[in-house]
């Protein structure tokens, strides 16, 4: 029995020798980024993409991009040496449900920063909830002009072209080019609202007026009543601001009915790509874009290329501005931390107010900025229509125009948004 | 103001197609007596079993395939209309297997398992066609526009509210007017009896759950070019489906034809001359009419005791 016992001696020569080993062994193996995730806890977000309802499609459009953002960092070592890590749920294109899942994401799974959007109700949402604990927001998509104006914060940052970005791209030369009646086809929430409001404020500063404004509610599926009434009011220019099913439904009935051959002129605000995959067919009238994956500029080829690796099996097969928006938002954040040499979301927050990227690094014709005073990225603007001469089936858009970031920032959001001062936003560090 | 005349047409023709949409959930609450929340999840599947038809890919042998892309675009609709609804039934046999458990017990047995099966139909519709959307393409002859009162309508539209005049007619004689209709609806009303009289109850079960799912399917394939095709399209029937059986009374075949009706006229007027108010309407007629009728429009009133 005795020649079993392990004797002081050999008990500390041993695990001297495996001490030895294994730190070795973490810090020159061949698991050097699994070393260095070793050493700190992983930074982990809470993507808070919608999956069903009248955004489920764009939604999981973001989500990829997101991801794709999160894997390409992750090979890279991570951010600041910690692998990142992420949780999703589908906030189902609800603002009440988008509350519950930003609730639970911050508080039962710890995730130091959320990411996604595209209802703006839903952004809306998870702001309140964001802001409750000092969490850092990223509203990836949802382009509602409130979300940078009255319902701004100094957690959130809004990564796409807005209501207001893409009316001021569009309003003043069709209000001189095609006339001054207009008439307002509104989604009967936030993102409607605040949209149709731009466009009266632009109409109206043009010399145009607004003869009617029909609010449309959310979930229709037949538009016929509203578009005899078009045709019975006969405006000179009809402006929508519709979202996800919604606005593809809109589309299918106008194309059915031919209305957008002649008059009125047809501006829609903005045509997310995930609502026009599928259904090319239906574009109609100039709408704005942020991002095109046919745009003549450096990276753009190469973005689309690392895309499509990403997402082999994907309902899409190229990104459009949806993804690119995530995408970016995703990165840009990355790069703020490693920036700031911290995780804390105050430092994160002065980084991403700070932020400029070059038009080459955001394949757009522009440079971009962050607005300090209101929280959203100022880029370019594309104004498109259906593409008639496509060099291939993904070829859907023709661009029109880009307005650069200054042209078409809103000059009044500043105004309503107030972001509070930094040593009122409580603490949160990864 | 605006001519109301063309309202009153548009409301009407909606009306009809809420009632194309909604007959095949009132044939298995009135003669079945169960809530089948998997009607729109059936309805979306005719769509998608529709497009793959009339689409370049039909599910076909490879020669088979060949001629039938031969075939005219009106012939290839008019053959997906009868076969779609029909594959879909199959779908509607395995979804009523699994329900004769819950005959006889608590309403909401069968409204789970529908539920389940809802969840089942949609999740299998976006594994197999996946989240994109799909437009229907529709002959010539019925696709396009024409002028009336100075406006430009949809053909389509009026040729979708045709054809539901015509199968909600064919549906009622079908009840009211054969002997197989008369089984029915005995079996609904006493199912003892009839067992007693020798007619399987499980067959006859089993059929009328089959007919409401390809009335289901039909609609969806009707309504897909108006509505576009997306996985969750069927939310958006079975929502006033359900609304309009209980504001027409619950199994009253012409209580839920007008109820299709009037919901038509509301959201079409309401639309025109308060567009915000337009989806409420349809909800505020219910609470309306509930709360002076409990029973619903033509209240207990039905076809099985007509």
């Amino acid at each position: 029995m005795a020649k079993d016992w392990i004797t002081r001696r050999r008990f500390v020569t041993d695990s001297l020798m495996t001490a030895t080993l294994a730190g070795a062994g973490t810090f020159y193996g061949p698991w050097q980024h699994n070393a260095a995730y070793a050493q700190a806890k992983p930074i982990k977000l809470g993507l808070t993409n919608d999956a069903s309802g009248q955004f489920g499609n764009s939604g999981q459009d973001d989500h990829r991009a997101i991801r794709m953002a999160i894997d390409e960092v992750n090979a890279k070592g991570g951010v600041l040496g910690r692998k990142v890590i992420w949780v999703t749920a589908d906030t189902e294109s609800n603002p009440a449900t988008g509350t519950r899942v930003a609730e639970r994401f911050i508080t039962r799974e710890d995730c130091s920063i959320l990411i996604g959007a595209l209802h703006s109700g839903v952004a809306n949402a998870i702001t309140q909830v964001a802001n409750k604990y000092g969490t850092i927001y990223l509203n990836s998509n949802s382009s509602a002009p409130s979300e940078a104006a009255e319902n701004c914060s100094r957690i959130k940052f809004v990564w796409d072209g807005n209501g207001t970005n893409f009316t001021k791209a569009a309003v003043k030369n069709a209000v001189q080019a095609i006339g001054k009646n207009w008439l307002l086809l509104t989604n009967d929430y936030v993102y409607g609202h605040s949209t149709a409001a731009a466009t009266k404020g632009q109409v109206e500063a043009a010399g145009g007026r607004i003869i009617d404004n029909m609010l449309v509610p959310q979930n229709t599926r037949d538009f016929t009543a509203y578009l005899l009434k078009v045709q019975q009011v006969k405006p000179d220019v009809v402006a929508t601001a519709m979202g996800g099913d919604d606005n593809k439904a809109l589309r299918e009935q106008i194309a059915q009915l031919r209305l957008d051959e002649g008059k009125p002129a047809w501006i829609n605000n903005q045509q997310d790509w995930p609502d026009v995959w599928g259904a090319p067919q239906t574009l109609f009238g100039v709408f704005g874009t942020t991002w095109y994956h046919k745009l003549s500029l450096p990276g753009v080829a190469e973005f689309v290329k690392k895309w499509q690796d990403a997402n082999k099996d994907g309902p899409i097969p190229v990104p459009g501005n949806v993804s690119y928006n995530g995408y970016m938002a995703t990165r840009e954040l990355f790069r703020a931390i490693e920036r700031a040499d911290s995780t804390n979301n105050v430092k994160i927050i002065q980084e991403l107010e700070k932020l400029k990227v070059p038009a080459l690094a955001r394949m757009q014709h522009h440079d971009a900025y962050m607005n300090p005073d209101t929280h959203q990225m100022q880029q370019t603007v594309y104004l498109a229509r259906k593409n008639r001469k496509p060099t291939d089936n993904t070829d859907h858009f023709e661009i029109l125009s880009w307005a650069e970031p200054k042209a078409v920032e809103d000059d009044v959001a500043p105004t309503k948004c107030k972001l509070i001062p930094y040593d009122k936003v409580p603490t949160v560090d990864s | 103001m605006l001519d109301l005349l063309p309202h009153l047409v548009n409301g009407l023709v909606l009306g009809l197609l809420f009632a194309l949409i909604a007959l095949g959930f009132m044939l298995i609450v009135g003669l079945m007596e169960q809530i089948n929340l998997a009607h729109g999840s059936l309805f979306a599947l005719g769509a998608y079993m529709g497009l793959q038809f009339i689409g370049p890919n039909p599910p076909l042998p490879a020669d088979l395939t060949t001629y039938w892309l031969q075939l005219p675009l009106g012939w290839r609709y008019a053959l997906a209309l009868v076969i779609a609804p029909c594959l879909v039934g199959v779908v509607g046999i395995a979804v009523e297997v699994c329900m004769r458990r819950t005959y006889g017990k608590d309403p909401l047995y069968g409204l789970l398992l529908t539920f389940g099966a809802a969840m089942v139909i949609e999740e299998g519709i976006r594994l197999i066609w996946g989240t994109r959307d799909y437009v229907l393409e529709v002959p010539r002859a019925v696709s396009g526009a024409f002028f009336f009162q100075d406006l430009i309508w949809s053909t389509y539209r009026f040729y979708a509210a045709g054809t539901a005049a015509a199968v909600i007619g064919l549906v009622w004689l079908m009840i009211e007017k054969t002997s197989y209709g008369a089984i029915i609806k005995a079996g609904a009303h006493d199912s003892e009896m009839v067992r007693a009289l020798g007619i399987n109850l499980s067959r006859l079960r089993l059929s009328v759950f089959v007919f409401g799912t390809i009335l289901a399917a039909f609609a969806g394939i009707i309504l897909a070019p108006i509505w576009g095709i997306r996985p969750h399209m069927g939310v958006d029937a079975v929502v006033p489906a359900f609304l309009v059986i209980v504001l027409g009374g619950v199994g009253s075949f012409w209580g839920a034809v007008a109820a299709s009706i009037l919901v038509g006229l509301a959201i079409g007027l309401s639309a025109a001359y308060a567009s915000e108010w337009s989806l409420l309407s349809m909800y505020l007629l219910l609470v309306a009419v509930v709360t002076f009728r409990a029973r619903g429009l033509f209240g207990k009133k039905s076809v099985l005791e007509a």
